[in-house]
């Protein structure tokens, strides 16, 4: 029975915040990146198809952005309210990096945003070109500031302990470039892309299912397919290399993760069971004896350890930690799966044909933010019981502030979520699920922009107006 | 409902000339960020009261 003191409370509330943030950029720094490229393709090649797939992506960008930035506000403000002492102690490190993410990463967003948006027409396809590179780039920096203060959290470098309990950095090149940063930025930006090229691949078969000549929806898919299909197998090769500095610097992480109950030599790999945290074993399991240490890179002769190295009281919910790991991993695979067939049926007939791919790409278009909520879940619950490993404990870095009111505003975080984000996402679906109309696509012959993502969403192309160009296309 | 998210010139149209293409994206450019610092600087001047 979970005990829901302030300190769980907390953390349920910010598991949930963050669970509902972390899908938008997510998706938006793969989708600002998509979007540079189609804008450049468009200028290079002049065919309407990337125009077209441009003016239907930037819409949903466009709403992912706003609900990212909306819903990432509420992740520092509970850092202020719930994790005060956290904030206070860690504020001369966390501090600054969460500062250089504002100013050289959301501002650069923000600048360039409204060019993107609003100022093609005014500043000309070149110009506007290098704001849409600008926005890709800001969202790729942002990544990279909020990956190095988390991955300080994971594993603390170039800091001192003040004699008032706070921190101070001593080397910023060494806070920086923690490290676990380079393999978990790479592993969180190749997931962003993989999860962008699975929900843009799934929109654009849905749209196949429907009408399989749409050809805005076979170039995406094409382009989805190509993404995935390099990206999910490298994806296996850097999160291995991101799992082996867990088993440098966060031992007990990886004890958790892979079940490991004892300190031995020569473990086994763990597939699948129910481990059970109070009687300290995996019932049910099924696992391949002797391959354990091969996997994690080292010899079989080299000791591992176990849970029964460290007190029971400080073991992370092993159930928890095992198990998203192995929703993470298994999608990891399934997306691989996807692409081998995926480029299969583009070298045998295009992927259009087969119904049954187009089902599968609907089926896994959502299964890239799953793989990114459950691969948080390993980072963070599996982190435990630190909130900074090794410096700060979680009951230790928890405002001192009572179970009731913490109660009362996750209460209503989850009422305005449900209502605000899931309202969003539930539109973005929409416009997904309509797909990029041809009449929507370019100007009017009165110099009119195309539509609006309400008018899109509507389904009113009388209010989007058609060019002579996607006319004759119809 | 007027429309928000603004397209590609058509072909029909004329691009302004250039120096008043850049003007637009330095006054865009700058006008985001200012719009950014004066809502970030807002909301840390409620946020002392």
């Amino acid at each position: 029975m979970i005990d829901l003191d302030a300190m769980v409370l907390a953390r349920l509330q910010f598991a949930f915040t963050i669970a509902f943030h972390i899908i938008f950029p997510s998706f938006s720094i793969g989708l600002a990146s998509l979007l540079a490229v189609l804008e450049g393709l468009w200028l290079t090649t002049r065919r309407e198809v990337f125009r077209n797939l441009y003016l239907f992506w930037v819409k949903i960008f466009a709403l992912s952005f706003g609900m990212g930035v909306v819903s990432g506000v509420v992740m520092s403000y509970q850092l202020g309210t719930n994790w005060s002492i956290f904030a206070s102690a860690s504020a001369p490190v966390i501090g600054p990096l969460l500062a250089f993410e504002v100013l050289t990463a959301f501002f650069l967003e923000a600048s360039f945003l409204g060019i993107m948006l609003f100022g093609w027409k005014k500043v000309g396809p070149g110009l506007h070109f290098t704001a849409t590179v600008l926005v890709a780039l800001g969202t790729l920096i942002s990544a990279f500031w909020i990956i190095s203060a988390n991955s300080w959290m994971q594993a603390p470098a170039g800091f001192a302990i003040q004699p008032d309990g706070s921190l101070l950095a001593t080397d910023w090149w060494a806070v920086v470039f923690n490290p676990t940063f380079p393999t978990r930025l790479a592993h969180m930006a190749l997931a962003a892309f993989l999860t962008t090229a699975l929900a843009v691949g799934g929109a654009s078969a849905f749209v196949l299912l429907r009408d399989p000549h749409q050809p805005e929806s076979r170039m995406a898919l094409r382009m989805a397919i190509g993404m995935f299909a390099i990206v999910a197998p490298l994806q296996l090769v850097i999160g291995h290399a991101s799992g082996e500095m867990v088993r440098v610097h966060q031992p007990l992480k990886l004890a958790a993760i892979e079940a490991y109950w004892k300190t031995r030599s020569d473990q086994a790999q763990s597939l699948v069971g129910l481990p059970d945290r109070e009687a300290a074993k995996t019932h049910a399991e099924i696992a391949i004896p002797g391959v354990g240490n091969l996997i994690q890179g080292v010899p079989k002769t080299t000791v591992i350890q176990g849970l029964e190295d460290w007190p029971r009281e400080d073991w992370p919910v092993v159930g928890l930690v095992y198990w998203s790991f192995r929703i993470m991993v298994g999608l990891g695979l399934a997306m691989i799966g996807l692409g081998v067939w995926g480029v299969i049926r583009c070298l045998r007939g295009g992927p259009e044909a087969s119904r049954w791919f187009l089902r599968a790409s609907v089926l896994m278009a959502p299964m890239g933010f799953v793989a990114v909520i459950a691969g948080w879940i390993v980072a963070e619950a599996g982190r435990q019981p630190w909130v900074i490993t090794g410096v700060l404990r979680t009951r230790d870095a928890v405002s001192p502030v009572g179970a009731g009111q913490i109660s009362a505003s996750l209460l209503g975080f989850m009422i305005v979520y449900a209502i605000v984000f899931s309202g969003g996402a539930l539109y973005i679906l929409r416009l997904m699920a309509r797909g990029p109309a041809t009449e929507e696509t370019a100007p009017t012959p009165e110099d009119r922009a195309p539509g609006t993502p309400m008018a899109a969403a509507s389904g009113e192309p009388g209010d989007d107006g058609a060019t002579p160009d996607a006319e004759a296309r119809s | 409902m007027p429309d928000i998210i603004e397209g590609p010139p058509g072909r029909e149209d004329r691009l302004p000339p250039w120096p008043r293409r850049l003007m637009w994206f330095v006054a865009l450019a700058l006008g985001g960020s200012a719009a950014t610092a004066a809502v970030a600087y807002g909301l840390r001047a409620l946020l002392k009261l």
